[in-house]
């Protein structure tokens, strides 16, 4: 059974949260709680907390508990161990309770929003585990590699700390090895007018630059009108809204939305991100007032079922091995987009299975929301805290399930570790990969 | 003991009425206007349409995922609250109380139906007790405030099934019996019990969300 | 299966129609000492046990002696009568004329009768069990 921190301290170190209380004292503690609650919140947090009957029903909604069956590790518990306490206590917890409630919030919580559909109120308990983060950050103990992610944005304005010359050279480096396969393809950077404005995480150019090879193949091939900008703004991963960042949540969404708009671009069009997607039609709009993204934006796993769907783009042969689905929270749960990645999946692929459960009530990959990017110190038990998930990719393994597709940049992550720490031995796909893979390309 | 029932079946009932009618509308009101300042985006986002759609699937017996795989609860929660509600509403003596004192009156149960779902409440009573002594996720976060709640349910139907059959005691019983009824009655409001009244905007909002928002069912 | 002798069966019989014939002459034939409970032909289904009720030996410990305080007639002013009282009439003739209407219409003026004088002198039963006693 996997370490959770319901009772006493965690035996997992992190410089973040360790040196972050060093710096605390009762007297900051209590006043940045009492600010928070006080300015940042109201009748959504007072309604949700006097609503909840205590029924424990919303376990049933989270694949921690599934997983490692401690009562801490309910959503209901995670939010007894965190709110129910700084309530009652008005704010005058300690800094043990604020390292507990930080590791609660940043490592046992992926704020994927199942727990609102389970729980019989729709409490939405991944907005009260937003507000202990928000608490958390503005106490300054964050988990060190989350934090770096998010000091990265601040400096840089991408998640990896890559520089500007870095990222124009990546393009054109894909842009070159891709013209070995299509000589006349183009990755445009920096164009106006473009009906597409391609963005993407900063973990593709920084370690998965094949992905925007593909992507500029399947824009090419499909006859797209698209676009990269030369400057920041073409990252659009938001790992601050996940540290507890808002303010700088929605200034890398307004540098974003801002870099498209200078473009003059039509459309954005979101590579396989599931975060990303959250932080522009959800959290990273409304911090800046828009009820929604001020210019259209399109996940990919849209913009590949249409250009299936109108034959913009063509298979030339099915992918043969049998595929599994994962679905997203934030694309899913949070977008509706799970008939889109079967629409894509059964163009291109000769046989599908389904994961049980899936759609909205899919399993979290426990990787979202931040918690892989808490690194390594929380990798053991990010793994260990999702071995439902490890038994549902058995189980569509056992029937036949060789590949599974997850279109999400932080599943991919976590299903990966699953993958490995359980043996499972299958394959990982994004959509783009099965597209590039088994797309019609013109001869050479 | 006339000195005491008077009491309580006079000045008491109003007490517990105004608190209730009074106290449910206080906390609706203000949580509405609370959200208006604090929480704006509940009245932007809140869609009639998707707030119908996902309450429709939470007031239906087995209309949502968590309701099918948890049948045993799902089957007690709903008859207890079904009786909870209809019992007392239309009990063949309340409906004499008020016909006698405010001259209204509408359709009763028969009094063994009555029973028998009175019945039905103090065994969901025990079954919700059982659940938070034994389910270990449910135990985790139960608190005194919890039991407390769930006696606060019980005491009438207890108290009053006692007086119905006039077991001995029955008229300490009876007296009970209108005093705890006040009691739950004026719990709502400013207990967890608000759930009650909360319910239509928390489940209404989140089925906002997820249908409005997010394309996605919330069920 | 044991069946009853026919004897037996027929003794039985006639002791059953025996008590109903001494209840019907019992209902019947009464004066005014022989009213033992509360009754009204418009009650046809009871929803509560019988309410006993001694008459006379109600009176006296009450201290009721005019008639007119439970048997009274309204005159035409919407005024309680002074000389002419009701002892003859059923409750329901007056308050309940029609027999299809609602019965806790007529249940309300027994029960503001007995009750609200029982509340205002702080004497005799008030709760529902005190009055309709189960067997």
């Amino acid at each position: 059974m996997a370490e959770s921190v319901s009772e006493g301290q965690s035996l997992i170190a992190d410089e973040g949260l360790d040196k972050g209380l060093d710096r605390l004292t009762p007297d900051k503690i209590e006043k940045t709680i009492n600010s928070i609650l006080k300015n940042e919140t109201g009748a959504r947090l007072k309604t949700y907390v006097s609503t909840c009957i205590h029924c424990g029903l919303c376990s049933e909604a989270c694949h921690v508990y599934l997983s490692n069956h401690d009562p801490a590790c309910t959503p209901v518990g995670k939010i007894k161990l965190t709110i129910w306490e700084i309530l009652k206590k008005k704010g005058k917890v300690d800094a043990p309770f604020i390292r507990r409630a930080a590791e609660i919030a940043y490592t046992e919580c992926n704020l994927c929003r199942r727990c609102a559909m389970y729980c019989p109120f729709g409490i939405d308990i991944a907005y009260m585990i937003s507000i202990v983060r928000r608490i958390c950050h503005r106490l300054g103990v964050t988990p060190h590699y989350l934090q770096d992610t998010a000091q990265s944005h601040s400096a840089t304005f991408n998640q990896m700390w890559v520089k500007d010359d870095e990222w124009i050279d990546t393009l054109q480096w894909q842009e070159e090895d891709a013209q070995d396969e299509i000589a006349d393809l183009r990755i445009p950077i920096d164009k106006e007018g473009a009906d597409i404005f391609y963005s993407v995480i900063a973990p593709e150019p920084k370690f998965r630059a094949q992905l925007i090879y593909q992507a500029a193949v399947i824009f090419h091939v499909a006859g797209l009108n698209w676009t990269m900008p030369a400057t920041p703004g073409w990252d659009n991963s938001d790992m601050c809204m996940f540290s507890g960042d808002n303010e700088m949540m929605g200034r890398l969404k307004k540098s974003h939305f801002e870099t498209a708009m200078r473009l003059k671009a039509k459309k954005i069009v979101m590579g396989e991100c599931g975060h990303a997607f959250r932080s522009v039609y959800d959290m990273g709009n409304r911090w800046l007032g828009y009820s929604e993204p001020p210019i259209p934006i399109v996940h990919s796993i849209q913009l590949f079922s249409e250009l299936l769907r109108d034959g913009r783009i063509k298979i030339a042969k099915k992918y043969d091995k049998t595929v599994t689905l994962h679905d997203p929270c934030n694309t899913v749960r949070g977008a509706g987009l799970h008939e889109m990645i079967r629409m894509v999946a059964h163009e291109t692929c000769e046989k599908v299975v389904e994961m049980h459960p899936n759609r909205e009530h899919n399993y979290c990959c426990n990787a979202g929301g931040g918690v892989i990017n808490c690194g390594p110190p929380f990798k053991n038990k990010r793994v260990e805290n999702n071995s439902i998930k490890a038994d549902q990719l058995k189980d569509a393994k056992n029937r036949g399930a060789e590949t599974v597709i997850a279109p999400c940049h932080n599943c991919h992550g976590g299903l990966e570790d699953i993958i490995h720490t359980y043996n499972l031995d299958m394959e990982l796909k994004f959509l783009g990969d099965i597209i590039y893979e088994c797309m019609e390309k013109p001869e050479e | 003991m006339h000195a005491v029932y008077n009491f309580v079946s006079g000045p008491l009932v109003w007490v517990s009425f105004i608190l209730f009618f009074g106290g449910s509308i206080y906390r609706i009101v203000s949580m509405a206007q609370m959200a208006k300042k604090t929480d704006p985006v509940v009245y932007h986002f809140w869609s009639l349409k998707y707030a119908m759609r996902s309450i429709s699937h939470w007031i239906i017996p087995f209309a949502s995922e968590n309701m099918r795989k948890h049948p045993a609860m799902t089957i007690v929660t709903f008859a207890f609250h079904i009786c909870l509600f209809i019992a007392p509403l239309f009990l063949f003596a309340h409906i004499i109380l008020f016909k006698a004192s405010w001259n209204i009156s509408w359709i009763y149960l028969p009094d063994t139906v009555a029973d028998v779902m009175t019945w039905i409440v103090i065994g969901a009573c025990i079954f919700f007790l059982v659940r938070r002594l034994t389910q270990p996720e449910v135990k985790y976060v139960t608190s005194f405030s919890d039991y407390v709640i769930l006696a606060i349910v019980a005491a009438p139907f207890i108290t009053g099934f006692w007086t119905y059959h006039q077991w001995v005691g029955f008229r300490i019983m009876g007296i009970a019996h209108i005093l705890s009824g006040e009691i739950m009655l004026a719990a709502i409001p400013f207990t967890r019990l608000s759930h009650m009244l909360f319910f239509p905007f928390t489940r209404g909002y989140t089925g906002s969300e997820f249908g409005g928002v997010k394309h996605a069912r919330d069920w | 299966m044991r069946s009853i002798p026919m004897k037996q069966r027929s003794l039985k019989i006639s002791l059953i129609i025996t008590l109903i014939v001494t209840l019907m002459a019992a209902y019947t034939v009464h004066s005014q000492e022989d009213v033992k409970t509360v009754e009204d032909d418009a009650f046809s289904e009871r929803m509560r046990p019988i309410v006993p009720f001694l008459h006379d030996e109600h009176n006296e410990n009450a201290l009721i002696e005019e008639c007119g305080v439970c048997h009274h007639v309204y005159d035409d002013n919407g005024q309680i009568s002074e000389d002419e009282t009701s002892e003859d009439n059923q409750c329901s003739e007056c308050h309940l004329p029609e027999k299809s209407k609602n019965k806790t219409e007529l249940i309300k003026y027994y029960h503001n009768r007995c009750k609200n004088c029982h509340q205002q002198r702080n004497a005799g039963p008030v709760m529902c069990a005190e009055c309709h006693v189960k067997k």
